[in-house]
């Protein structure tokens, strides 16, 4: 949009001066950038790589409306008070319908304004499905580049299965509050097995004993206990400034074991991991896109199969052995080059 | 993403309560496909445009039903010059008399919306700004 964000494809060298520089608006402009232009994020992540600093990324996710941004900036507000740069990175759904998101977790982060050692960004969810935008994780490299040790991520209003936070998370808080369902909830795969620690907010209202049972007793009953120590379960209320000096310094024991255990290490090269599959696949898919007709095959035989009411798996088998084929050919000039 | 969406800031400076025009006009311009950071009530200049800053955000929009726009207009131009965003475009809305309007227009403020407006008006305005920025 802005001629002067960008020349062509890629970064002006003005912008890199002014991030390094320590320019908030180069910061803010860099995020941007990776939302907007996918296509420029290798070469942004080829040239903050080596600046990260290894910031803890602390995942805060739970249901829409249990204070996951007020209890982040709780959070934030101790972290800054021990001496701590902080990054927030707030995501908030965008419409499927529109396009447009109301990013309305700043409301909630008031008493953080004015320190210049926090730096909040309200990201819209855009193709993220699963609680995040597809640009969380490099925003968070991009804080974690411009020298803050301590980012929040703070996911969309989730529900059960939306685990998009394990792929650029240390630590997952996840944030419940009283009523919002009984131990056959709890009992359920997906994100309550994701969290490292839980925090029932809104611990004055009835009900906050009954959920700390039901989450006690799914791991008490759980055999994956003995390998994987049993999260902390804490309670706090937001609100009336309860709970929250506790939680801060449980997160901080467990940042503590996380690094000890070298379960840090590990879950940054599980994400690495992951990233270098994901682009790959993306690599695969466009390659094979354009070497083929893939996408147009598909687009007719898919209107050929509504019409027929057949099966896809016919359709499946014969487009996809010719990827074995490229594979094959591809193995074979690597050989013949040997 | 072929269109890069905008993003707008829409904030209360100041002690006034009335935030109904502030929450319609935002969710109008979701509809109609921005990102909009609501910052709410009570904003001083330096905490919206602190939040345009991180934001990256194009637009700033203040509504204003106090009496007080001269004084929170003019502030928050000067902030944002000074903080490299004198390229994004300032507007707003509310009790704004006519003469104070032509006041704003030397401030580098173009255009502010008031009662009876309508929604799409201002949604146009955004948008007609937004494309002859980008060429």
């Amino acid at each position: 949009m802005n001629s002067d964000r960008r020349t062509g494809h890629s970064l002006k060298p003005e912008l890199w001066d002014q991030f390094f520089k320590g320019s908030r608006l180069a910061c803010a402009r860099l995020i941007t950038l990776v939302e907007n232009f996918p296509e420029l994020v290798p070469e942004i992540r080829d040239k903050l790589f080596s600046h990260r600093r290894s910031a803890i990324r602390i995942g805060v996710t739970g249901p829409p409306g249990v204070g996951k941004s007020t209890v982040t900036a709780a959070l934030a507000r101790r972290a800054l008070k021990k001496g701590h740069s902080v990054g927030v990175i707030a995501v908030d759904p965008s419409s499927p319908f529109t396009g447009g998101a109301f990013l309305g977790d700043r409301v909630r982060m008031q008493s953080l304004i004015g320190d210049p050692h926090i730096f909040i960004r309200s990201l819209a969810s855009r193709d993220g499905h699963g609680g995040l935008s597809p640009s969380t994780p490099y925003a968070a490299d991009i804080f974690d580049a411009f020298g803050m040790d301590r980012i929040y991520i703070e996911t969309v209003g989730v529900g059960q299965a939306e685990l998009d936070v394990l792929t650029c998370a240390d630590l997952v808080i996840l944030v419940l509050q009283p009523g919002t369902g009984d131990v056959i909830q709890a009992l359920k795969a997906g994100i309550i097995e994701a969290a490292d620690m839980f925090l029932i907010n809104k611990s004055d209202l009835p009900g906050t004993e009954s959920l700390l049972d039901s989450l006690r007793f799914i791991f008490e009953i759980s055999a994956r206990q003995k390998t994987i120590p049993r999260p902390p379960i804490l309670a706090a209320s937001a609100l009336h400034n309860k709970g929250l000096d506790e939680a801060s310094a449980e997160m901080e024991r467990l940042i503590h074991g996380l690094i000890q255990s070298g379960r840090f290490q590990k879950k940054k090269r599980l994400r690495l991991e992951g990233e270098i599959k994901a682009s790959i696949l993306q690599n695969l898919w466009e390659q094979f896109s354009t070497l083929t007709n893939a996408p147009e095959e598909i687009q007719a035989a898919a209107d050929d199969l509504l019409k027929s009411g057949q099966s896809p798996y016919p359709f499946i088998r014969k487009i996809s052995s010719r990827i074995k084929m490229e594979t094959v050919n591809e193995k074979t000039c690597c050989e013949n080059r040997r | 993403m072929s269109v890069e969406p905008m993003k707008v800031i829409i904030a209360k400076p100041g002690l006034d309560g009335h935030d109904r025009g502030a929450k319609v006009v935002a969710r109008a311009l979701v509809e109609a496909g921005m990102e909009v950071v609501y910052l709410g009530l009570r904003q001083t200049p330096e905490s919206i445009v602190n939040a345009a800053l991180e934001e990256d955000a194009d637009v700033i929009g203040l509504s204003i039903l106090s009496g007080a726009h001269m004084t929170h207009f003019r502030r928050v131009k000067e902030l944002m010059d000074k903080n490299g965003l004198g390229d994004r475009l300032l507007t707003g809305g509310g009790i704004i008399p006519t003469k104070d309007q032509e006041k704003l227009k030397e401030l580098g403020i173009e255009k502010v919306f008031g009662p009876g407006d309508d929604i799409q008006a201002i949604v146009d305005y955004i948008r007609t700004w937004h494309r002859s920025r980008s060429t």
